[in-house]
């Protein structure tokens, strides 16, 4: 009986399994082994170059440039939506008038394709009729026509702004379901106790919300990981490669340049990278989970 | 009331057999040939349907059509091709992009159903030299082509009082002078996408240091650190810092350049053919535009044309070799099909046969200028490796954004594409 048991589940393992294989594991491997090779992506002739892809990298100024972009993108697309998303849930759960229907607004986004969300920010963004363009000149006066998207100095700026928009939303409600475990006596203690609101957060809610926070934050480093398609589709990188990351930089190298082995080896380096922050993320769950056993 | 019996079964299990038959049978009288383009456009679209129906109808040959956006074609293709999936045919941009994939043994020459379908009759022999000919061998036939000139709204020159197109450099600063005086902005140039912006340098490369120079700048024997580069830059700058051009052209994609020209908000763009299919929908048509060729810049210097050709290949590894082949010349040897092409897409014809009268007058214009022109160059993206032109592409980008810092611009472009070259 328990054998026949053992025999369902590893029948029923297998579907599953063989559809990650194929379409994680295998990729992956493949990466590793194009990694130490000179494939263009076309030829079927190509050779192993050894480690030459990833010493390449360290001669390479566009992949540093890309680096950088990408500490940028993940603390501000992990600090923005982090920050907004905990004062939209202290507002919501403080029951303000309409807070379920702001709630909805809220998390509306989140529900929205990376691709839909990028092309609304584009117009957004649109330099002669965009909303931001046209409220800024409503407000000052004034006629600027500024390209965000088209300049080195905001373009980056411009699409994690687009990015945490929609991002917030998943904060909010997670920090929303963890102020519901918060116990409501404590609350009321407080209250009776004569703290203030600010003392309050600072010294009751923040510390018992640590859980959710550990959740918000490392879903927001894992979403900025794959933040690839919102900046494909406001910036392909650009202009001139200044808003490159380095899923962008790979993508580039890979498919516009048709170097498939650099291209192999700078996902190489990319996953190395969001393997040692998942291996982080682990440690820090088992340590919060040893607090409050 | 009814007995399902065994032999009944039989019957109808035969009987669903035969029917099931009926249709491989005819799928294999004239098989089917797999083909994936960027001609997404609703009129390219429906004119390429139609197209396949008439070779369907002639041949019994099904084309099974698998259309990608222009822009994610080009890395769509390579997916495909690194899956080892490509499609029976599929359509691609001559030149440098054809070359590196004839090098990868990604392409099927096709020789033997050039000399079969005697295409050195009908093929333009410019085209025919320039764009089917790699390493000794035909791998694409050139389905339609098009030539890059300065499209202009008629009614805003004759506006600033312009009724002479200008022919030397100088003639095209002072029409730029007159422009702004006018109160309209001379040139709109959207290259959001960068490559719009690479028709300036070709030209003005080509018209300063002439077709022989910027062959070997594209073969990667010069060097982007040389004084004919550097000129070339230079006036492009200057007509920059002179207020010629629309403001941050990346900003803005081509079509809203040639929106800005249609609403007469900038006099001219250099741009295309395509831009003629894209004006001619939007209800701007050729009574409202013309164009003129590319100034004279450097006496003496022949007066190459710019432009892409539009080609169809056969992968290596095409399933239907036989129907790719047959596909191929129906497409560029019917004079009916290659002149409603060409209509459909504001492009010239490689064939020969294609009566000039089916163009608008505008085209007539272009297809004269190709005739007479001393060479056909193929625009910067198609003319050097795919690894410089992405270089060189951002390089433009970054010279319009900042043309001040040309010259460390150019110290740069130099090493990656030396490096690129080296690759």
């Amino acid at each position: 009986m328990e054998k026949d048991k053992t025999l369902w589940r590893v029948a029923m393992l297998i579907p599953p399994l063989a559809v990650f294989g194929i379409l994680v594991v295998w990729p992956l491997f493949s990466s590793f082994y194009y990694s130490i090779t000179n494939w263009n992506g076309f030829s079927a002739d190509y050779r192993y170059v050894g480690f030459d892809n990833f010493l390449q990298i360290f001669h390479d100024p566009l992949f540093t440039r890309a680096a950088v972009n990408t500490v940028i993108w993940m603390l501000a697309a992990v600090i923005v939506p982090t920050g907004l998303g905990l004062v939209l849930a202290l507002l919501i759960d403080s029951q303000v008038p309409g807070a379920s229907v702001f709630k909805s607004i809220f998390y509306l986004p989140i529900c929205l394709s990376a691709i839909v969300v990028g092309q609304i920010w584009v117009w957004i963004y649109q330099p002669d009729w965009g909303l931001l363009n046209t409220a800024i000149n409503l407000v000052t006066g004034g006629n600027s026509h500024f390209a965000w998207l088209a300049k080195p100095g905001t373009a980056l700026y411009a699409v994690i702004a687009a990015w945490s928009w929609q991002q917030t939303g998943l904060a909010m409600v997670i920090f929303l379901a963890g102020l519901t475990a918060i116990p409501p006596d404590l609350i009321e203690v407080c209250h009776i106790e004569g703290a203030s609101s600010g003392q309050r957060i600072r010294q009751v809610v923040l510390p018992l919300l640590r859980p959710a926070t550990v959740v918000v934050v490392a879903l927001g480093v894992i979403n900025s990981l794959k933040g690839f398609d919102i900046l494909y589709i406001m910036t392909g990188g650009g202009p001139f490669n200044s808003s490159d990351t380095l899923a962008m930089h790979m993508y580039n190298e890979s498919f516009k340049k048709y170097h498939m082995g650099y291209g192999s080896a700078i996902s190489v380096v990319l996953f190395l990278i969001a393997l040692a922050i998942i291996f982080a993320y682990f440690r820090q769950l088992r340590k919060v989970d040893e607090i409050y056993e | 009331m009814f007995k399902t019996t065994r032999r009944a079964l039989m019957v109808s299990v035969l009987a669903s057999g035969l029917m099931a038959a009926l249709p491989v049978q005819q799928v294999l009288a004239g098989g089917e040939v797999t083909i994936s383009h960027y001609f997404t456009g609703d009129l390219g679209l429906d004119g390429l349907k139609q197209i396949f129906a008439e070779f369907n109808k002639e041949t019994g040959i099904t084309v099974k059509d698998s259309p990608i956006g222009h822009e994610d074609f080009k890395t769509g293709i390579l997916v495909r091709a690194a899956g080892g999936n490509l499609p029976d045919v599929f359509s691609y941009w001559a030149g440098a992009k054809t070359q590196f994939i004839i090098n990868s043994k990604s392409l099927h020459p096709i020789d033997d159903m050039w000399k079969a379908a005697d295409l050195d009759a009908i093929v333009a022999k410019p085209i025919a030299d320039g764009a089917t000919l790699y390493n000794g061998h035909r791998y694409l036939i050139p389905f339609g082509y098009h030539y890059a000139g300065i499209f202009y709204n008629k009614k805003i020159l004759q506006k600033a009082g312009i009724t002479e197109m200008p022919k030397t450099w100088d003639e095209f600063k002072a029409m730029c002078d007159k422009l702004k005086a006018a109160g309209v902005t001379p040139i709109a140039l959207g290259s959001k996408n960068r490559w719009p912006a690479q028709f300036w340098f070709d030209y003005l490369l080509l018209r300063t240091a002439g077709p022989e120079y910027r062959a070997k700048l594209m073969a990667g024997t010069a060097s982007y650190t040389d004084p004919e580069v550097a000129q070339a830059m230079e006036l492009w700058k200057q007509l920059l810092e002179a207020g010629d051009f629309t403001k941050t052209p990346n900003a803005y994609d081509w079509t809203d350049a040639a929106d800005q020209v249609q609403r007469g908000e900038a006099a001219m763009t250099l741009m295309g053919t395509w831009i003629t299919g894209y004006w001619n929908t939007n209800k701007f048509t050729d009574a409202d535009y013309d164009f003129f060729e590319f100034p004279t810049v450097k006496e003496g210097v022949p007066r190459a044309a710019v432009g892409p050709v539009d080609g169809l290949v056969i992968a290596a590894n095409a399933k239907n070799m036989e129907g790719a082949e047959k596909l191929l010349a129906f497409m560029i040897s019917k004079p009916d099909v290659q002149a409603k092409w060409a209509s459909i897409q504001g492009a010239l014809s490689a064939n020969e046969k294609v009566n000039p009268k089916t163009y608008t007058p505008v085209m007539q214009h272009a297809l004269d200028v190709v005739k007479h022109a001393p060479a056909f160059a193929f625009n910067y993206d198609l003319a050097t490796p795919p690894a410089v032109s992405e270089v060189g592409l951002s390089m433009f980008s970054q010279f319009l954004d900042n043309p001040g810092e040309v010259q460390s611009m150019l110290d740069q472009t130099q090493t990656a594409a030396a490096a690129a070259f080296k690759q």
